[in-house]
């Protein structure tokens, strides 16, 4: 069994483990962490009651159980949550067996892997310092167990040193070194366990509702220069919905010919923007309408919509350049007929309404405007909640209800602008973004989901209409009040004064966001792209150079700590001891081993009886060494003298 | 010098029989201007090494008895009218001696106890507002009975690291025991013994005591067993950079005893127990169990 003076190391490497392991509770099942916190408490209570500690044959009896559990779970020991469970179920299993000090070190080791595992499910900035924190304890533990009278509380602050030097390393090594990409056929999140929200390929009256009331983040834009647009031309531009059967909108699956079309011409001002998306449903990217230069690997669809090639569960950051205000020029057949699309011809009250606001025989700009002045001027609202229209929605919506969220507005608008003949498009995105004034960036969440619509106009291409800026300018020119919203289920914008209490909430929410947003973009997204950036923002242009660099430097670093140390030791009393130890390694040899604490003096008066035909020479290295060591003035002279007679020196073992 | 010092060891071991090893180490504690306190049983000699040194070294001393009544006005003397000038007139106490006997020490109160040891710290005394330097040299020898025996006030701590060692006698192994029941009355022979030094010389020997090297190394050495004593959960307590310093001297010293001009690990060695164990909290009450892992885990450098 153990030490008894190991109770304290025990206490203190349990507790590290369970703390360890605890985060797992939300990634594997139930019943495995169960299992091992079961171990957990049974171990714990065997550090002062040993006798209840299961014999080996329970042991085995146990280990089998746990792999019937594992199996039973995931049929499988591979992927990333049954390998989890089974490091976690073996780390139970060999806390049963602790026999001897190696099987303690075998223990901090599988803690180690299991601490690092939750890196595979989440890789926040506060996992990461819990990680750093219990590592910190298990560090802790080593050092206990390797010096086995240390006071726990001179361990932790030994460790944390530890931590501390090891910190410039590791951050001079993850920021130069150079990155590996992971292989796509890596796939380390087989199960993707976190539900992504977002908008959807279908856009039906309530889409857009379900998501008012997340605060989940879209994505985080940070412009170049602090040049962020106006609230009024915050429009990300998502999936184009051209397609309709009369109730639900849809991406039209119709084929394009881009070469058929014209080329878009941008003016005015170009806003250039990193944009930081979080994990999406579709291979969909939302651009401030409308964007001209982007980073490769994306790509652009006769639909001015851009796209990433294949779906993915990561974060990404792209380079963008948006230009608010453009003209794409003529319209194809194939885009009229897209953009004309009804599923059946209108009914006589929608013929009727449209004739009443002269839609079919006065210009589509001025259409455009009356219909926009009629939605300001009667009493149309706009609510979160409006009723629900099953038949006939536009209909019921336009002449009944006449209330309803963004998409009613876009969708009726649009349904209105095709039967007047005027190519007209819904579409779908974010519009707003709150900014974080800490971290100089824009946060955009679900909620500020959107849809408008655009309408294609002689001599200036797609042109961007929102209904919804009509019923309520407030919901463009100020955004949505989240955490308002969600808490009373209703429509809120953000007020303009704030109180002192609020604004505190605010910063201080802003703040964490922005030390997110850094983490993610420094920490978590930092690639190979990302690093070239970084490095030649040092001037470093290709990763040659930097390795040279890197070490000519480290060279550099040796060097000087070499000097320093030779500069700092006198090397003559160095030496004698170096000598006296060249002495100690002969004698060690037969056998005498002169012991740390033990007096050259000490010594002398051993090795004398055991050899005491050499008596004499032993006394004369001794005191050379003494006088060299511990003297008054070490002089070169009895250093030399000491090197002599030392590799003079023999044993002369008597054979009888 | 030497010399004189092995013939005062020698005289001084015709007295206390067998106890050569504790005779040193008092010597040294005082050679390094060290006040010494003595524990053991009653009976085993502590008086008599006391009062034997303090014949040997040629010095006026006086024993003062401590008992659970005793004030400080006993020790340090008081002020008495004297009705013929017609003022008070102050009578020096048994303090002024250059050696002091305090026997069984901790059998008085803590007051009496803090009079004679703020003597032995300050070297002088303040009576009603006027100061009185004390002769030079002065030493304390003080000895005590175990803690755990009837009608003991334990010296705190603090007081107790004034000392800068604290020896322990034992019973003597058969011979000298034998060598005792037969010989002569020992109060006999302690008035019988001759100075075997002058106060001059006495001054000298200190004096050069403290300017024996110590090298670097050594410092180190000194200094990995205070840290050790201070890091290790083997004691609650580390050792004083009070401690430190007297461990230091009391090396120097048994170096000039050995008659060396430097410093060796083992001078440090073999007042450790001496000059640590009781600054010391520790399970056990035994100083070279007390100090075991200080010598055998710290690593000579």
């Amino acid at each position: 069994m153990v030490l008894k003076n190991n109770q304290r190391t025990l206490v203190f490497l349990l507790s590290s483990i369970g703390l360890i392991t605890f985060p797992h509770f939300w990634h594997i099942p139930l019943s495995i962490i169960t299992f091992f916190y079961a171990l957990l408490l049974w171990r714990f209570i065997g550090i002062w009651k040993s006798h209840w500690l299961p014999h080996k044959i329970i042991v085995l009896l146990i280990m089998l159980g746990g792999i019937a559990l594992l199996l039973n779970h995931f049929r499988s020991f591979l992927g990333r949550d049954a390998g989890t469970s089974l490091f976690v179920i073996a780390l139970a299993l060999k806390l049963l067996e602790i026999k001897k000090d190696r099987d303690l070190y075998l223990i901090c080791y599988l803690a180690f892997i299991v601490a690092s595992s939750q890196f595979l499910f989440g890789q926040s900035m506060l996992m990461a310092l819990y990680i750093l924190l219990v590592c910190c304890a298990l560090f802790t533990s080593l050092i206990i167990i390797n010096s086995q009278q240390s006071k726990p509380v001179v361990a932790i602050k030994k460790s944390a040193t530890i931590l501390a030097q090891a910190l410039p390393m590791t951050l001079v090594l993850f920021f130069l070194f150079p990155r590996i990409q992971t292989p796509d056929w890596v796939f380390l999140n087989d199960t993707n366990t976190n539900a992504i929200t977002g908008l959807s390929d279908t856009l039906d009256p309530g889409s857009i509702t379900s998501l008012a009331l997340s605060p989940e983040l879209a994505f985080r834009v940070k412009f170049e220069n602090n040049n962020i647009p106006p609230p009024r031309q915050r429009y990300w531009r998502g999936p184009v919905y051209s397609y309709t059967d009369g109730k639900r909108w849809t991406e039209s699956q119709q084929y394009i010919n881009p070469s058929y079309m014209d080329t878009p011409k941008y003016k005015g001002k170009a806003y250039k923007y990193t944009l930081l998306l979080e994990p999406q449903i579709k291979n969909w990217i939302y651009t401030l309408d409308m964007p001209a230069q982007f980073s490769s690997g994306l790509y652009k669809n006769p639909r001015h919509q851009l796209l990433t090639q294949k779906q993915s569960n990561n974060r990404r950051e792209y380079q963008l350049v948006s230009y608010p205000h453009y003209n794409t020029g003529y319209i194809t057949k194939a885009e009229f007929r897209e953009n004309t699309q009804l599923p059946y011809p209108a009914s006589q009250k929608i013929i009727t309404f449209i004739k009443q606001l002269k839609g079919f025989n006065s210009s589509p700009e001025d259409f455009i405007k009356t219909l926009l002045d009629y939605f300001r001027t009667e009493d149309f609202y706009y609510t979160l909640k409006p009723p629900l229209m099953k038949q006939k929605p536009i209909e019921t919506f336009l002449f009944e209800n006449r209330r309803g969220f963004c998409s009613h507005y876009a969708t009726t608008f649009v349904y209105l602008m095709r039967v007047a003949h005027i190519p007209a498009r819904v579409i779908g995105g974010y519009q707003g973004g709150e900014f974080n004034s800490i971290g100089k960036f824009l946060e955009v969440r679900q909620a500020d989901a959107h849809a408008w619509a655009e309408v294609w106009l002689e001599n200036k291409g797609w042109t961007r209409v929102d209904p919804t800026a009509a019923v309520a300018p407030e919901r463009i020119e100020r955004g949505v009040d989240i955490n308002k919203q969600i808490a009373q289920g209703l429509v809120n914008f953000m007020s303009i004064n704030n109180s002192n209490a609020y604004s505190w909430f605010k910063k201080s929410h802003q703040l964490l966001q922005s030390l997110d947003y850094n983490w993610q973009r420094w920490v978590i997204h930092y690639d190979t792209g990302n690093q070239a950036n970084f490095l030649s923002s040092l001037g470093i242009k290709n990763l040659k150079i930097m390795l040279y660099w890197m070490m000519g430097l480290i060279g550099f670093i040796t060097l000087c700590l070499t000097i320093y140390l030779f500069k700092n030791n006198d090397t003559s009393i160095d030496k004698a001891s170096f000598y006296y130890q060249k002495f100690c390694k002969k004698l060690a040899k037969v056998g005498l081993q002169r012991q740390p604490n033990e007096g050259a003096n000490d010594f002398y008066t051993r090795i004398s009886q055991r050899f005491p035909t050499q008596k004499h020479q032993f006394k004369v290295i001794t005191a050379l060494y003494n006088q060299q060591r511990y003297g008054k003035q070490p002089t070169k002279k009895v250093l030399q003298q000491l090197q002599k007679t030392v590799n003079q020196f023999k044993i002369k073992v008597n054979i009888k | 010098m030497q010399t004189t010092l092995n013939n005062l060891v020698n005289a001084a071991n015709q007295i206390i029989l067998g106890k050569e090893a504790q005779i040193r180490l008092a010597l040294c504690c005082l050679l390094s201007k060290g006040h010494l306190l003595i524990e053991d049983i009653p009976g085993v000699g502590k008086t008599t090494l006391s009062h034997t040194l303090a014949k040997l070294l040629g010095l006026n001393y006086q024993r003062i008895q401590f008992t659970s009544d005793i004030l400080p006005a006993d020790i340090i003397g008081c002020s008495i009218f004297n009705t013929e000038k017609h003022e008070f007139s102050f009578h020096k106490g048994p303090i002024f001696n250059q050696m002091i006997l305090a026997d069984e020490i901790n059998r008085s109160t803590p007051k009496a106890q803090s009079a004679l040891l703020e003597a032995m710290e300050e070297q002088q005394v303040t009576v009603e507002g006027k100061t009185y330097q004390l002769s030079t040299p002065f030493f304390v020898i003080a000895t005590q009975n175990p803690n755990h025996q009837i009608g003991t006030f334990p010296l705190p701590e603090s007081q107790l690291d004034r000392f800068l060692m604290r020896i322990e006698l034992g019973y003597p192994d058969y011979k000298a025991e034998r060598s005792l029941l037969m010989g002569e009355n020992r109060q006999q022979l302690i008035s019988c013994l001759k100075p075997q030094i002058t106060a001059e010389k006495l001054a000298l020997i200190q004096k050069n005591c403290a300017k024996i090297h110590a090298s670097s190394p050594l410092l180190d050495y000194i200094q990995a067993i205070i840290n050790y004593s201070r890091e290790s959960a083997d004691y609650n307590e580390g050792l004083s950079p009070r401690a430190g310093l007297g461990l230091l001297t009391a090396a120097k010293t048994w170096a000039f005893m050995e008659n060396r001009d430097a410093v060796l690990p083992e001078d440090v060695q073999v007042v450790l127990p001496a000059v640590a164990a009781h600054r010391l909290k520790h399970g056990s009450t035994n100083a070279e169990e007390i100090v075991a892992p200080l010598i055998n885990k710290v690593a000579i450098p």
